[in-house]
């Protein structure tokens, strides 16, 4: 009775052995990936911050203004003046009804082939 | 153990003849525990001293973890990034493991050439863990240097501090060491703050830090920085700075100081002028200090908004007669003294309130000591402790005395915001808690006043800051200029002179004070001349022309609102 149990013990032992070995093994080989993942996670961190910085710059006033300057001419932008601003209070109010005799004869005159709108388009010149 | 013990226990019930051999084994079952006692004891022992030693994570008598150490991004008021940080690799040396000394210094020395080859040999001579080469380089050369396989030469990851808007901020940010410690500016004030001690409990890693928001509008730093270059280069000027803080709160909107620095280039900070002239520099105001005369006189209600005041002769003190640059000779009202600037007037104002009573209202308005202030760049301002009679009367229009154009906007805003003194800072912060710093200087009604001449000095002819109020039309500015002449060999010049303009806006209802400086500037042409009008003044108006769109200041051209500033007892 007792060999048996020795025995049984004996190989439980080498199996927990075995097992723990193997158990090292796959904790180190799942330590060396987490190293490879930091080194990654950090790598990538530092690419981040490298770019979060570009970000940073491309975005100053100091960088774009340059760049209005230099397609100033090109693209016939020139600094807001205070007589462009506009309030929503300085809008008309709403007549109080639609003119409806200028309706009339605007309707009249395009019955008649006589486009308003393209006479205006015409005289500016845009086709 | 436990077989043992299996075995162990029927032995014992044994008797007679066997007992011999029972001793036997019990014997041997001793031995066996005392083995095993040691073995274990052998064990717990190596724990015991595996836990007391101390792995050596120092790098050149640093902690490898401040190295690496983080510091929180700063903002400005709107979230864009005023500075951040970036990771560089930089590089070291194990010159114990190095194998050929002399094949490592050649060939680092075609990827670095601008290390010395004599200091490299050294370094890498002899038998330390570690020796730092160069440190914060760029990825390629960590890619260069990676590439010729030198043994025992390798690279860390540091964080670095980099500020993006460069030069634009640089006396607000001021820098960092290469040890990431602030040592100028509000990285400074963070690290006596709490970033140091952060670093120190070893928080302070990653990039987990909670930005740090400052008050400060890029926008508008960007169009002060920019309008004050175009003014050092169109007036010829040795300096220009300027700031603007938001009256209410206290917080600085923009404050700029040229010649500046990059602050990615520490170094370039250590050049003779780059100080801060708004925080670190102590100037006579000049003129602009009359509406701190007039605004305590008024408030005393030792002088009234429609008193008038003999101008027609200079006033004697002694041998020195001290007249009007721009004389009148004639009787002036308030506003007219305001207007024209006279000397001789707002002496007569002083006067009236008793030059005892004006020294308390300096110190009342704080020129006595540094403004509370978050950056490390702070200067004592001169302020005599008694004033003699002509000395009052000096001090009455600016001279005499000398403060930071820091201490100047800070009384405007108190001047201007309904009396209210309010330290100012470059934290967020919002009016509640801004009003818990309030301090009560002078009374509403006086504010309302000092808001009237300060606008009539911009919009009547013959006005001081009509210049500005031409570029900045609609805004509602009202301002007044200082021409501060310098000493030149004793004696006050009148061809170097500091010129200021300390404005506020808008006017029917104030938002944001500045003071604008312009040091020894030239004519811009023959038709200009160098008075503050034409140069400071101008600068002003630029400057609001362009940033009050921005603060949400709609242009106004209703002559209502001029109107209603006058006083009942003028209209």
């Amino acid at each position: 009775m007792i060999r048996r149990i020795n025995v049984f013990l004996i190989l439980t032992s080498i199996l927990m052995l075995v097992g723990v070995y193997m158990l090292k093994f796959s904790i180190e080989g799942t330590a060396a990936e987490r190293t490879a993942l930091q080194g990654f996670i950090s790598e990538q961190e530092g690419q981040l911050s490298l770019l979060q910085a570009d970000w940073a710059v491309l975005n100053q006033p100091a960088y774009i203004e340059p760049i209005v300057r230099r397609h100033q001419a090109e693209l016939a932008i020139e600094q807001v003046r205070q007589e462009q601003f506009g309030a929503f209070e300085a809008l008309p109010m709403r007549p109080a009804k639609p003119d409806t005799s200028a309706l009339d004869a605007l309707f009249e005159a395009i019955d008649n082939g006589i486009d308003p709108i393209d006479a205006i388009l015409e005289l500016e010149g845009i086709d | 153990m436990a077989v043992i013990g299996d075995d162990f226990a029927p032995t014992i019930s044994l008797d007679g003849g066997r007992k011999a051999r029972g001793n036997l084994t019990q014997a041997r079952i001793r031995w066996m525990i005392l083995a095993l006692v040691i073995g274990f004891a052998l064990v717990g022992g190596r724990l015991v001293q595996l836990g007391f030693v101390e792995t050596d994570q120092r790098i050149e008598g640093q902690a490898r973890d401040v190295i690496t150490a983080t510091r929180p991004p700063i903002l400005d008021r709107n979230g864009l990034e005023m500075a951040v940080d970036i990771r560089v690799p930089s590089l070291y040396a194990e010159p114990r493991r190095i194998v050929d000394i002399e094949e490592a210094v050649q060939k680092l020395r075609t990827v670095l050439p601008d290390i010395d080859e004599n200091w490299l040999r050294n370094r890498l001579t002899g038998d330390r863990g570690f020796v730092w080469l160069k440190r914060e380089l760029t990825p390629a050369i960590q890619d260069q240097v990676m590439r010729l396989g030198i043994p025992g030469v390798d690279f860390i990851t540091e964080s670095k501090r980099f500020y993006p808007a460069m030069n634009e901020a640089a006396h607000i940010l001021g820098s960092t060491n290469v040890d990431n410690q602030g040592i100028a500016g509000i990285e400074r004030h963070m690290d006596s703050e709490s970033v140091a001690l952060l670093q120190e409990l070893g928080l302070a890693r990653g990039n987990a830090l909670t930005p740090v928001d400052l008050s400060v509008d890029m926008r508008v730093q960007h169009v002060m920085h920019d309008q004050l270059t175009d003014a050092m280069a169109r007036y010829q000027a040795i300096a220009a700075a300027g700031v603007m803080v938001d009256i209410y709160t206290g917080e600085v909107i923009a404050m700029a100081s040229l010649p500046d620095f990059n602050p990615n280039e520490p170094a370039s900070a250590l050049v003779k002028d780059t100080f801060n002239r708004i925080t670190s520099g102590i100037f006579e105001p000049g003129s602009i200090f009359k509406t701190i005369t007039i605004a305590g006189a008024l408030d005393a209600g030792a002088v009234k908004i429609t008193d008038d005041f003999d101008a027609r002769y200079g006033i004697r003190f002694g041998r020195f007669t001290i007249s009007d640059f721009h004389g009148k000779h004639r009787i002036l009202s308030l506003p007219e003294v305001y207007k024209y600037s006279s000397n001789i007037g707002t002496i007569r104002v002083m006067q009236a309130l008793g030059k005892e009573n004006f020294r308390a209202f300096l110190s009342r308005m704080g020129f006595d000591k540094r403004v509370e202030f978050e950056l490390p760049e702070m200067r004592l301002p001169t302020v005599p402790k008694d004033f003699s009679d002509v000395g009052a009367a000096t001090a009455s229009f600016g001279h005499g005395l000398s403060v930071s154009p820091l201490h100047m906007v800070t009384a405007y805003a108190a001047l201007v915001n309904g009396g209210n003194y309010v330290p100012p800072t470059l934290y967020k912060r919002d009016i509640a808690e801004a009003e818990q710093h309030y301090t009560r200087v002078v009374q509403p009604q006086t504010s309302d006043l000092m808001r009237y001449l300060m606008r009539i000095n911009a919009i009547e002819p013959g006005g001081s800051g009509s210049q500005m109020n031409k570029l900045a039309l609609g805004y509602r500015v009202g301002g007044k200029t200082g021409t501060a002449e310098k000493v030149v060999d004793g004696r006050y010049s009148s061809s170097k002179v500091t010129n200021f303009f300390a404005s506020a806006f808008p006017l029917d209802n104030p938002r944001y004070a500045m003071v604008i400086l312009v040091d020894e500037p030239q004519k811009e042409n023959p038709q200009s001349g160098t008075t503050a009008g034409w140069n400071a003044g101008q600068v002003t108006g630029r400057i609001i022309q362009r940033v009050a769109p921005m603060l949400g200041v709609a242009p106004d051209f209703s002559e209502i609102l001029d109107h209603q500033l006058t006083p009942s007892v003028l209209r």
